[in-house]
C-alpha cells in the first residue's frame, strides 16, 4: 500500500459490513452492476456489534486512510442492540481520534441494509471524496 | 437521628481522635475488620492494611498518598463473593468513585461494605511522599497547611489533585470531614447511608452545628478547582496534535503499568499483553518496504489509543496511571481532557450514581438514528 499524496492520491478504506445486511447491500451493488471506487477492502463480520476500536486502530496503524462500519439500520439487528451499540462507541471513538490530533471523520458508521445496493456505492464515493480531500493519514512515525 | 456529628479532637491530634473512632467501630463489632492506610515497617510510607485486631491500629487516614488503587483492592476482596461480616473501607473521594464503577462492571460487591470516605486534602507521589524534602513530615505537613488556609502544600501535589474539582465524598456510608472545619477542636462524622446511620446511631457525640461554614467553603473550594480544571484542559487540549502526540509517547517503555494499577482497568487478561498483534516476519518486512521504515516495538499507539478507548468513559481522574509511569509521562495531560470532553459527551459522570449504567452498555432506541444517514 504506496501512499501518494499528490492529487492521484487514492485512499486505502476498510469496510466493516454486517453479514446481515451491509455485506449483502454490497452484493447487490456488485451485481446490479452499480459503479463504486474500488478503494475499500471488505471485511465481513457477523454483527456491526462486533467491531472493537482496536479493529479500528489497527486498520489505521496498517496503513487505512479510512474506515467504515456499516450495519443494520435501527430496529433491524439480528442481535437486538449491536448496532445502536456500535453507534456509541463509534461515537467515542470519533472524539478520542479528534481528542488525540487524528481526523474524526477518517471513521464512519452508516446504515446499509441487503436492498440498498445503490445507497452502499453512494456511501463508498462520498467517503473516499472526502478522504481524498483530507489526503493520506498522518500517524506518528511508529505506524 | 442526627446525621452530623462531632468528634472531638483532643491536643489538636486530628490523626489520633480518628483513630480512637476507627478504634470502636471494631471493638464494638459494628465492622469486623478495616481497610486503612498504615505506616509501613520502615515508616517512609504509607500502605492499605486489612485490620482487625484494634490494639494494631494505627491508621494514617490523612496521609497524603494513595499509593495503590484502594478501589482495586475492594474488589480484590469481594468479586468472588460478598464478605459475610461487616467490613469498612477507608476510601479517597477519587476510589469511591473508581469503587462505584467496579460494581457496575460487576468487579466489586459492596454487600457488608461499611464505605468511609475522608475529604481529600490532595495526595503526593510514591517518591515525594518517601522523601519529603520539608522538615516536616508530610502529614503534618499537610494538615498544618489545611489549619492555617496557606497552598504551600500545593506544590507537592500530584498533578491529578491539583485539579480535582470531587475533593468531598460521594456515595459513602460515613463521611470524615475537614473542610470548613476547626480542625484543632473538631472533625465532623457524616453518616449518608442508611447503613451509616446504623453505625453511628448510638454513638454519643454532639450534634454538628455549623452547617452553613462547611457548605460556603466546599462550594469555594469546588469553584476554584473547577476553575483550575478548565485552564488546565484548555491549556493541554491545544497542545496534543498528531505530531506532539508522537513525542509525548516518545519514551513509552510499554510497560503497560499505567493498566496495572489503573483502577478501572480490570481485565484479567488484557489484551494488548496477549500476542493477538504479533505477525509472522513476512509481515513485517512487508510493512517496512511499504513504508521504508517503522519503529519497534510498535504497538504502544495502539495500546493507549485502545486502553483509552475502552475504559476512559470511567476514568475518575485519579492519576494513578501517571504515577505507576517509570518514565514519568505526564499521563493525565493527555487523560484528564480526554475524559472530561468524553464523559461531557455522554453526559455521564462516573462515580456519581450507582443505578445509571455505564454508557456503553445501554442504548434508547431513538439516539443517534441519524449518524450515518447526516
Ligand atoms: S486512567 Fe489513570 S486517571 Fe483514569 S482511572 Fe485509570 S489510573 Fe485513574
Ligand atoms: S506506564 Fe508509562 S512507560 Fe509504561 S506503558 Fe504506561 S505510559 Fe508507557
Ligand atoms: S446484525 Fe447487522 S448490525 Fe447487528
Amino acid at each position: 500500500m504506496t501512499k501518494d499524496s499528490s492529487k492521484n492520491f487514492e485512499p486505502n478504506i476498510v469496510a466493516f459490513l454486517c453479514n446481515w445486511c451491509s455485506y449483502a447491500g454490497a452484493d447487490l451493488a456488485g451485481t446490479s452492476r452499480i459503479k463504486y471506487p474500488p478503494n475499500i477492502k471488505s471485511i465481513r463480520v457477523m454483527c456491526s456489534g462486533r467491531v472493537d476500536v482496536v479493529f479500528i486502530l489497527e486498520s489505521l496503524r496498517n496503513g487505512a486512510d479510512g474506515v467504515l462500519i456499516a450495519g443494520c439500520h435501527p430496529g433491524d439487528c439480528h442481535y437486538q442492540s449491536g448496532n445502536y451499540k456500535t453507534n456509541r462507541r463509534v461515537l467515542l471513538t470519533k472524539k478520542l481520534l479528534g481528542e488525540l490530533g487524528i481526523e474524526p471523520d477518517r471513521l464512519r458508521f452508516e446504515y446499509v441494509s441487503a436492498s440498498e445496493g445503490q445507497k452502499f456505492a453512494n456511501v463508498v464515493t462520498d467517503f473516499v471524496n472526502n478522504l481524498k480531500r483530507m489526503g493520506p493519514i498522518k500517524l506518528p512515525r511508529e505506524g | 437521628m442526627v446525621k452530623q456529628k462531632i468528634l472531638e479532637v483532643k491536643n489538636s491530634d486530628v490523626t489520633g481522635t480518628v483513630n480512637d473512632f476507627l478504634k470502636n467501630l471494631l471493638k464494638s463489632g459494628k465492622i469486623s475488620a478495616l481497610l486503612v492506610s498504615q505506616s509501613v515497617p520502615s515508616r517512609k510510607v504509607v500502605f492499605p492494611v486489612l485490620i482487625s485486631d484494634p490494639d494494631k491500629l494505627d491508621a494514617k487516614v490523612f496521609a497524603p498518598l494513595l499509593p495503590a488503587s484502594t478501589s482495586k483492592i475492594v474488589s480484590k476482596i469481594t468479586k468472588f463473593q460478598p464478605s459475610d461480616k461487616p467490613l469498612g473501607v477507608v476510601l479517597h473521594p477519587c476510589q469511591i468513585r473508581a469503587l462505584i464503577e467496579l460494581v457496575k462492571l460487576n468487579q466489586a460487591n459492596l454487600n457488608n461494605i461499611i464505605i468511609i470516605g475522608v475529604d481529600c486534602l490532595g495526595t503526593f507521589s510514591l517518591n515525594t511522599y518517601a522523601d519529603f524534602p520539608e522538615k516536616k513530615n508530610p502529614i503534618d505537613f499537610i494538615l498544618d497547611d489545611f489549619k492555617s488556609n496557606s497552598d504551600k502544600s500545593e506544590q507537592f501535589l500530584r498533578s491529578a489533585c491539583v485539579v480535582c474539582n470531587q475533593p468531598v465524598p460521594i456515595n459513602a456510608d460515613i463521611i470524615i470531614g475537614l473542610f470548613g472545619m476547626d480542625i484543632n477542636k473538631e472533625i465532623l462524622i457524616e453518616a449518608v447511608s442508611d447503613s451509616g446511620i446504623k453505625i453511628l446511631e448510638d454513638l454519643k457525640l454532639d450534634t454538628f452545628k455549623d452547617v452553613k461554614k462547611r457548605e460556603k467553603y466546599i462550594e469555594d473550594l469546588i469553584g476554584n478547582r473547577t476553575k483550575k480544571l478548565a485552564a488546565f484542559i484548555k491549556d493541554k487540549t491545544g497542545n496534543i496534535d498528531i505530531e506532539s502526540l508522537t513525542s509525548f509517547f516518545d519514551k513509552c517503555v510499554n510497560c503497560h503499568n499505567c493498566m496495572n494499577v489503573c483502577p478501572i482497568c480490570y481485565c484479567r487478561e488484557c489484551l494488548f499483553d496477549s500476542s493477538v498483534f504479533d505477525a509472522e516476519a513476512n509481515k513485517y518486512v512487508k510493512k517496512s518496504e511499504s513504508k521504508g521504515l517503522f519503529k519497534l516495538p510498535n504497538d504502544s499507539l495502539l495500546f493507549h489509543l485502545g486502553r483509552m478507548n475502552h475504559m476512559i468513559l470511567s476514568c475518575v481522574k485519579c492519576g494513578l496511571c501517571e504515577q505507576g509511569c517509570p518514565m514519568n509521562i505526564a499521563l493525565m495531560d493527555v487523560f484528564i481532557p480526554a475524559a472530561e470532553n468524553a464523559q461531557k459527551e455522554f453526559k455521564y459522570q462516573p462515580g456519581k450514581n450507582r443505578d445509571e449504567k455505564v454508557p456503553m452498555v445501554v442504548y434508547r432506541e431513538d439516539e443517534y438514528v441519524e449518524v450515518g444517514e447526516k
